[in-house]
């Protein structure tokens, strides 16, 4: 029963009954191919998820990841249509990727700007950079094995995207809740000072996250150009916001300090199931939105109200 | 009549008395010193005067008239008001809209132009000069501190409470706030004039009154006050409340050697030997700047100037992670600002500074390692707690105490700095703490203990290291120290009757 009280207990509750809600009202919901589907319309957003639950948990953020993506496939259509090799500018994205999370890291590790200012001025200044590159075009014509990889199974039925997901879930929860950089990470989301007190290295440890944010964003970014087959300046526009909302939902602390793995990915999947269950009813997107805004001012209501009850409880 | 009275006031926070049975009686237009030792129950009785706290028992009388005051709204009401060491003041206001920022007596309008002349009008009674256009976040800690004296003023205040009014002052600006406080009382306004500066005191209190462990020790005209009668009256304390250390310390060579250590504005001039199994207690007022050598030694806010040496090797320390390598851990005294992640369990905080020893391939951390290793210190040293698993935030003040301690010990310290080792904590695990350190020593380990509790300097210390104003004011050896000896240091009086 205590367990159940815990929120990844409510999260496993509201993720059986949306499944069963879908399998009851759309009878096409529980075949493969639309698990598959289901995921894969977001795999971007949620593999970036798994990393910014990490910055979260450390008391920072990143709003720059979408731009970072954008920025990513921006490159890739830019280089591909000017005759560059893939192979060559998959690494080269990559790259940018890095720099990009390495001009993050310098700001807010080693100049101490608050993450919100540095990443909200990248957000911006990133996606300047991806419209520069492409302009007012689409770039498409990418080579077969690109969009191949970006769309068809690779393991099984799976496709690459998904295998990449559970290997970073496995990674980075591993990373997290096993590791002494995890138990880093944590302990300064919970308090930099005594970290820092403590003789950790506060400063490495967020230039790491940031790094590696910038990288996976990057990543996300040309696995978006390759299932979508072409990129245009905006894309991964407003992803940024789906992304914190999968992990606040997730019961990581915007304040830092505390949340799991689980529950985040407790949270995709409710996510998920959601939107593909009122997709699959016909329910129109605008409102799907609507709905998964009620749930995050829920999730953050919802601990809020039991603390209180519980205060309240122990005075009377 | 005396315009503030306090009969019969006591006040317990949880199970610790703060005042006992207090009396007070203030008379308009005099300046009232009250002196004590840091923990003598100076800061209560200065917040139940300005409602902040109320009291458990006994009676506040205004001019004679029972009251009840609830906050510092209605102490105001009373014409009660108090400035304090940091003044609060809005920078963004000039001074002017600061001194009138709670006077709304002023219409729906503002009269800018009689606010301007008001203002200015105050300034000058206190007898100083200030421009009340200036913005306040150009003024000068004085400079603030005179504001508030007359924002207070325009408020009628009767009693003015300033406590520790000086600490952060410069010798020129501390003679101006003197002749402050006697404008004040030339117009019949009452000061209560809280500071360690005996010099200060002698100069400008017209009575004196003592308090100690909470309750009143005497009250008398300062021209029948001595120095020396007052320390003893402030100390007067059995001191064999503590159990003496065994005599024997074992002297080895030297482990840690300050040459001449110094932080540009902050400290200077510090100079010691410390050796192995030695315990050495940097005593001094609050304000000394005793906890900035710590910060300095661990790096923290790194020293600019003078040598560190360990054992007689020069090394340079900028960094926790530094001074870590050269096996110098250090116990701060904020443990919820600095020593311990309260939200986290036990085992993580303990393992926190020493996380490398226990991880395995990958980084991973042998979790049954780390819960051995907690629950070992969990019983070494009686850490009150079902199990490690516990957050710390939990446990009691003395209890987080011993986890924070045994993340320290778990580095294998061979030079040991503990700042305010006891604050906050019960007298139980005060002694059980002193028991730490003791042994600590016996095993060679080289000890620093900032404490502002003069009891504790005298039981745990081979030597005191006394500082004052950022400066290292004398060492003594335990054998010729005395706490009249330390105090009449740490006040450092210029003043010829304290000198003995």
């Amino acid at each position: 029963m205590a367990r159940l009280m815990t929120w990844e207990g409510l999260l496993a509750l509201l993720f059986l009954a949306t499944f069963a809600g879908n399998v009851v009202l759309a009878p096409e919901f529980l075949t493969l191919q639309n698990q598959i589907n289901l995921f894969q319309l977001s795999i971007e957003k949620i593999i970036v998820a798994l990393v910014m639950t990490l910055i979260i948990i450390n008391a920072e953020i990143d709003l720059s990841v979408a731009s970072v993506m954008g920025l990513s496939a921006c490159t890739f259509g830019y280089l591909v249509t000017g005759g560059f090799p893939a192979a060559g500018a998959i690494v080269v994205c990559l790259a940018v990727g890095l720099v990009a999370g390495m001009i993050n890291a310098l700001l807010i590790a080693r100049a101490g700007i608050p993450s919100l200012v540095v990443t909200l001025a990248m957000l911006i200044g990133f996606r300047g950079f991806a419209r520069v590159l492409v302009k007012d075009q689409s770039m498409g014509d990418f080579p077969l094995w690109v969009t191949h990889l970006g769309q068809d199974a690779l393991l099984g039925p799976l496709p690459l995207s998904l295998v990449l997901f559970l290997v970073f879930l496995a990674g980075l929860g591993i990373l997290l809740h096993r590791t002494g950089f995890g138990r880093q990470i944590v302990v300064i989301g919970t308090n930099a000072e005594v970290a820092r007190f403590s003789g950790l290295n506060v400063a490495r440890v967020k230039t790491v996250l940031f790094l590696m944010s910038g990288f996976i964003a990057a990543l996300a970014g040309l696995l978006y150009a390759a299932r979508l087959g072409s990129v245009r300046g905006d894309a991964g526009t407003g992803f940024e916001l789906d992304i914190i909302t999968m992990v606040l939902l997730g019961g990581v602390s915007i304040f830092g300090g505390k949340g799991s793995m689980t529950g985040v990915v407790l949270s995709i999947l409710i996510i998920l199931n959601l939107r593909n269950g009122m997709a699959l009813t016909n329910i129109t997107g605008h409102i799907q939105t609507g709905v998964i805004g009620v749930l995050l001012i829920a999730s953050v209501l919802i601990p809020n109200l039991t603390n209180d009850l519980r205060v309240r409880r122990a005075k009377a | 009549m005396s315009v503030l009275d306090l009969r019969h006031v006591s006040k317990s926070f949880a199970a610790t008395a703060a005042l006992k049975d207090m009396d007070l009686s203030i008379e308009p237009g005099e300046i009232h010193a009250i002196v004590g030792e840091n923990g003598a129950g100076k800061s209560t009785l200065i917040k139940i005067m300005t409602g902040v706290h109320q009291p458990d028992q006994g009676q506040i009388f205004v001019a004679g008239v029972a009251v009840t005051i609830r906050s510092t709204q209605e102490a105001q009401s009373h014409g009660i008001a108090a400035i304090y060491q940091e003044p609060m003041v809005f920078p963004d206001l000039d001074v002017a809209e600061n001194i009138f920022i709670s006077n709304r007596a002023q219409g729906a309008f503002m009269n800018w132009k009689q606010i301007y002349a008001q203002a200015a009008d105050l300034i000058a009674q206190l007898g100083v000069t200030l421009d009340v256009h200036r913005a306040a976040s150009g003024l000068t800690l004085a400079e603030q501190q005179t504001v508030e004296i007359a924002r207070a003023l325009s408020l009628n205040v009767k009693v003015l409470i300033m406590d520790e009014p000086t600490a952060s002052l410069s010798a020129h600006e501390v003679a101006r706030l003197l002749s402050i406080a006697r404008a004040l009382k030339a117009k019949g306004v009452a000061v209560i004039y809280i500071s360690h500066r005996l010099d200060e005191i002698f100069q400008v209190a017209d009575r004196v009154t003592v308090i100690r462990d909470g309750q009143h020790i005497s009250t008398k005209p300062i021209a029948q006050v001595t120095p020396d009668g007052m320390v003893k009256d402030m100390v007067g304390r059995a001191i064999d409340t503590f159990a003496v250390k065994s005599a024997a310390n074992p002297h080895g060579d030297s482990v840690l050697r300050l040459e001449g250590l110094g932080r540009s504005g902050v400290f200077s001039g510090i100079t010691f030997d410390l050796s192995a199994g030695e315990v050495l207690c940097f005593a001094g007022l609050v304000g000394a700047r005793r906890t900035d050598v710590a910060l300095a030694l661990f790096g923290i806010s790194p020293a600019t100037e003078g040598r560190i040496l360990i054992d007689g090797q020069a090394v340079t320390i900028t960094s926790p992670q530094q001074a870590m390598s050269h096996k110098i851990a250090y116990v701060s005294e904020d443990r919820r600002k600095m020593g311990l992640a309260l939200s986290l369990p036990i085992f993580a905080n303990i393992s926190l500074a020493s996380l490398g020893k226990l991880l395995g391939a990958f980084g991973l951390i042998d979790r049954k390692a780390e819960a051995a290793m907690a629950e070992g210190y969990r019983k070494q040293l009686a850490i009150k707690s079902p199990h490690v698993g516990v957050e710390v935030g939990k446990l009691s003040g003395g209890n987080q105490q011993k986890v924070m301690l045994a993340k320290w010990l778990e580095t294998k310290p061979r030079i040991l700095i503990f700042d305010e080792p006891t604050r906050g904590v019960d007298v139980g695990a005060k002694a059980e703490v002193h028991n730490i350190i003791r042994a600590l020593a016996q095993e060679g380990v080289a000890v620093l203990v900032i404490s502002s509790d003069l009891p504790e300097v005298m039981a745990l210390a081979d030597r005191v290291l006394v500082m004052r104003e950022g400066r290292q004011a004398g060492i003594l050896d335990i054998a010729e120290a005395t706490q009249e000896k330390v105090i009449r240091l740490a006040a450092g009086s210029a003043h010829g009757q304290v000198a003995a």
